[in-house]
């Protein structure tokens, strides 16, 4: 699936890129390629990487780093930036425990409950940054600090472990193939959401305001509550991967994505990045940001085992996210050299 | 490049060597894993290296998780699994939140033990295995009070708020103190301060603010106890009677010149080396006893007390030989009470 | 009438002074303690040691960017003074010394990136706070140095005169050197027209690579000085330090009116930030507050901080109007 985005006039007068060329030089197949190579090559050097729950493992944290990267794809389009969505996540499924293990509700009921709470969660933020004027990372910034202290408060640090016992099954729950469920969760997402920027009229008008907020509004489109509607969906996604690492620890825990949620943050920005959603704005790559975390999983699982040192893995994924931008520029100027884009 | 490849490829091929070669006598191979990076643990390091020495083990290797977080521990675990590790000595970085993967291990042919912090029963932990917490802390206020003079008010500074030890810490210092029937109170504790700018910040104001007004200090972590004693040496503070945890050289300097009374010992080193041990003979046939005498602690009910121990100012330069007996007697007493062999 | 009362706060720092004032008359009748000599010391080097965060952050605010990386340029400084005088044995000075020049070179390096690529400092900044941190643990292993010298640890725990600390020596050197640097000197003007208006001070023949390059490696620079400042006062060269800078960089600037887009800074405002999220800080230890307390203040805060320069900002506009 191609990212969604107009086609330049030069392509198009020039007659364009065939489509084969579009699908060779786009960034989701060069992904694809360099997906497939790391996982031959760490393949072909430890015994214990494709065994079947090594398989099973890196499917199912690919899945969650997807869902974390969709979240912060989805406010990426408006241009801005959410830096609580670790913070959104964590009070969403301590949300989620409450609901569940205080309140006695069944987990249909929770769980909606929970993505809703989310969306709430983000939804205040994009309030607070239409109304403010005032560039997302500040807004964030706070509002990562009050979510988390106002949790942290609420709960007094301590977990919600009296979960029921579907909720820790679900995150070991292994499919015909043997994969995650929770990679089948994030790859029904990606879908969902391709659909969503592609076919309907609200994820057409976030791109369009994402692009050019000016010209998006004199056509027409109310981008303020456009913009809190992207910040609402980054909650809920934010949401989303709470529950599924709560659903994978089998408890709700307040310190899964660290203090102040910050942990969340690398895995939040290299996955849509890799994948090619442009810091910009107005342009998604939906299956790019599950490419995109597919990539740095497999690296890290491969490091891991290797016994580099689980140490050197941080350096080894910074300079992963500076070789991709860096390699996407690159990319970008080349294509544009030969009109190709 | 070649130079990197080179680097990559030989240890990647000989770790294939060796795990092919382990497989071949399947031997047992050792992970002691804490919840993340801290000083109590780095003794574990040099206890599974003696455990494969002194027991022939396939290997003991002590890897840490780059942050005190439970999804890198998980992570490293899951990797350590599929790296051809087949027992693990724990130490839970949430009391319930790491069963799920403890699980795993079970279910894929492998054994765990709980280390120096208990999972939540049930678990498919075998037993758990550390300082008895409560009693530590119960022991060491008891000392504080005694050097107090069985009255006045006491402080509290301890570890992490996610750490499973310290809510059995807090409220094992409160009820020593409760036992003197109002002569002693505690007057603060101090939570979640066991690193270095946070303990330092907290532990500064609070002895700015409130130090005349307290007689006791207890600390039941290893950083707040380090911090504390460098704060009463900085003020020149001997009326403060305090006691701290673990033997880090700060603390135990300080007890020699007189600004800390005591410290409670844990026995890290014992938890490696005894529990590789166990683990070792439970792969080899050895089952453990169903009559075994188990303990009891708020989390679960099959919990083996590594021993725990007041160090003063007169045996601060002999706690090591204190520390080796405590494990001479831990071994004993697994071999004679807990472990049936055939 | 109420135009003039108001205008006396467009001056920058005078909204944040007062507010520190109220804060600690307030809180000394709470506690008397609070302006006992100790506390006045523990105060000041909280102080000393937030403010050259603060300022690391300010000039990369003021040339319209973020610097995710401040914290972790610091812990790596920090971690490599310390492994310096304890492994190699270097003394302090020359220990010193190579630490800044970690912090200076870890600073250009972002700057040259973002300045030769184009690509946004966000991301630029991210990936260096990984690498940097990375380099970091995988170094120490996540273990702290502790061989340091005995006249570090007196410089960061003693006493200069009274209750003030030797740490405030750096912190009143760098705040001059930035205030003369924003205001004296032409790089710091440089900076500042490039946050203002990037095209402009472009078309006026600044250099604009070589510009930020310069913030960076200031930025870096006074990271370095942080975090060898931490090192002295906790007397152990840990690891985690610089984790948790990345709210307080921010915090200060803006509560000192710093505006993010870049072009406007204040070192005096940034100053009487400092100060009060340092009162605060203390404040709820002092009454036992819940510690977690602090995060949402501090949030608060930065909003409350934010929302009063956007209403300066669009007062002013519509003035202009």
């Amino acid at each position: 699936m191609m990212a969604a985005a107009a086609e330049t006039p030069e392509a198009a007068a020039t007659g364009g890129p065939t489509s084969i060329q579009k699908l060779l030089f786009s960034n989701e197949f060069g992904l694809v390629v360099l997906v497939l190579l790391a996982f031959l090559v760490f393949g072909g050097m430890l015994p214990g990487y494709t065994s079947p729950f090594s398989l099973f493992a890196m499917g199912r944290q690919i899945g969650i780093d997807t869902m974390i990267g969709l979240a912060m794809m989805a406010v990426i389009v408006t241009g801005g930036l959410d830096l609580s969505v670790g913070a959104i996540g964590v009070s969403s499924a301590m949300a989620f425990g409450w609901l569940v293990e205080h309140q006695g509700l069944p987990l249909a009921l929770a769980i909606p409950g929970a993505l809703v709470f989310g969306g709430l969660l983000g939804a205040i933020n994009g309030y607070a940054v239409v109304r403010s004027g005032v560039h997302s990372f500040i807004i964030t910034l706070a509002s990562m600090s009050i979510f988390f202290g106002v949790m942290i408060f609420l709960t007094k640090a301590e977990a919600f472990r009296g979960l029921p016992p579907e909720v820790a099954a679900f995150g070991r729950l292994r499919l015909a193939t043997g994969t995650s469920v929770l990679l089948a969760v994030s790859l029904a997402t990606c879908i969902a959401l391709s659909v969503f920027y592609r076919f309907t009229i609200l994820g057409r008008r976030m791109l369009a305001a994402g692009a050019n907020a000016r010209a998006a509004e004199v056509s027409g489109v109310r981008t303020g509550r456009v913009f809190v509607a992207c910040h609402a969906l980054t909650g809920a996604l934010a949401a989303a991967a709470g529950l599924m690492l709560t659903a994978r620890t089998g408890a709700a825990v307040p310190s899964m994505a660290g203090q102040l949620g910050q942990d969340w943050l690398l895995p939040a920005f290299l996955a849509p990045v890799l994948g090619g959603t442009l810091l910009s704005g107005g342009r998604v790559a939906v299956v790019g940001t599950l490419l995109g975390a597919a990539f740095v999983n497999v690296i890290t699982s491969g490091l891991l085992q290797l016994r580099i040192g689980e140490f050197w893995i941080q350096a080894c994924l910074g300079l992963m996210l500076l070789a991709a931008v860096l390699a996407d520029r690159g990319r970008h100027l080349i294509l544009r050299r030969r009109g190709l884009i | 490049m070649t130079n990197a490849l080179l680097r990559f490829a030989l240890p990647a091929v000989a770790a294939t060597l060796i795990s092919g070669a382990a497989a071949a006598d399947s031997g047992t191979k050792v992970a002691l894993v804490p919840g993340g990076p801290h000083p109590y643990f780095a003794a574990w390091e040099q206890a599974g290296k003696d455990a494969v020495k002194d027991f022939g083990l396939g290997a003991a290797d002590y890897r840490v998780p780059q942050k005190w977080e439970l999804a890198t521990q998980s992570q490293l675990l899951e990797s350590l699994l599929s790296q051809g590790y087949n027992s693990f000595l724990i130490f839970p970085g949430d009391a319930v939140g790491t069963t799920p993967v403890v699980q795993e291990i079970v279910d894929n042919g492998g054994q765990a033990l709980a280390l120096a912090g208990c999972l939540k029963d049930p678990t498919p932990a075998l037993f758990c295995m550390g300082t008895d917490v409560g009693r530590s802390a119960y022991l060491g206020t008891k000392e504080l009070i005694k050097a107090m003079g069985g009255k006045g008010r006491i402080a509290h500074f301890t570890g992490f708020l996610v750490d499973p030890n310290t809510q059995l810490r807090i409220d094992a210092v409160q009820k020593a103190a409760d036992e003197t029937n109002g002569a002693v109170k505690v007057v603060q504790v101090i939570a979640d301060i066991d690193a270095p700018q946070p303990a330092e910040e907290k532990i500064n104001a609070y002895l700015a603010a409130h130090g005349s007004e307290v007689d006791g200090i207890v600390t039941t972590a290893w950083v707040p106890a380090v911090t504390a004693a460098n704060a009463l040496r900085k003020i020149g503070d001997k009326r403060i009677k305090m006691v701290g945890i673990d033997h880090d050289q700060v603390v135990l300097q300080a007890i020699k010149d007189g600004f800390v009374n005591g410290t409670m010992l844990q026995n890290p080193y014992g938890q490696g080396y005894v529990g590789s041990y166990v683990l070792d003979k439970l792969r080899s046939g050895c089952t453990l006893k169903a009559d075994a005498p188990w303990k009891s602690n708020a989390l679960t009910k099959k919990f083996v007390d590594s021993g725990t121990v007041f160090v003063d100012a007169s045996e601060v330069d002999t706690y090591v030989d204190a520390m080796r007996g405590i494990t001479k007697t831990l071994k004993a007493d697994f071999d004679k009470d807990f472990l049936s062999c055939k | 009438m109420g135009n003039r009362f108001t205008r006396a706060f467009d001056n920058d720092w005078i909204g944040p002074a007062l507010v520190s004032l109220i804060a600690v008359v307030v809180i000394s009748i709470f506690q008397p303690s609070f302006l006992s000599s100790f506390n006045i010391l523990v105060l000041l080097s909280a102080i000393a040691v937030n403010m050259l965060i603060a300022l690391g952050q300010l000039v990369i605010i003021a040339v319209g960017q973020m610097n995710l990386a401040l914290g972790s340029i610091g812990g790596l400084v920090a971690i490599s003074f310390a492994a310096m005088m304890e492994l190699w044995h270097l003394p302090a000075p020359v220990a010193v010394l190579g630490g800044l020049a970690i912090g200076v070179a870890a600073g250009a390096a972002s700057g040259f990136v973002i300045a030769r690529t184009g690509i946004s400092a966000f991301i630029i900044t991210l990936a260096g706070l990984q690498i940097f941190k990375g380099i970091n643990l995988g170094i120490t292993e996540a273990q702290p140095f502790y061989g340091i010298p005995q006249v570090v640890k007196d410089f960061g725990n003693l006493a200069m005169a009274g209750p003030i600390p030797w740490l405030v020596l750096p912190m009143v050197l760098a705040a001059l050197g930035m205030w003369a640097l924003f205001n004296r000197l032409r790089i710091g003007r440089f900076i500042l027209a490039i946050g203002g208006n990037r095209n402009a001070a472009e078309l006026s023949g600044i250099d604009l690579n070589a510009t930020v390059i310069w913030a960076h490696a200031l930025s870096g620079l006074l990271a370095a000085i942080a975090g060898m400042m931490l090192v002295a006062r906790l007397q152990i060269g840990h690891p985690a330090i610089g984790e948790d800078w990345l709210i307080s960089s921010f915090a200060a600037p803006v509560i000192g009116g710093a505006v993010l887009s870049g072009g406007h800074v204040s070192v005096a405002g940034t100053f009487f930030g400092v100060v009060i999220i340092a009162i605060i800080t203390q404040a709820l230890v002092l009454f036992a507050i819940d510690p977690f307390v602090v995060q949402i203040v501090l949030g608060g805060l930065i909003l409350w901080a934010v929302g009063i320069n956007r209403l300066r900002e669009v007062r002013v506009a519509r003035a202009r109007a």
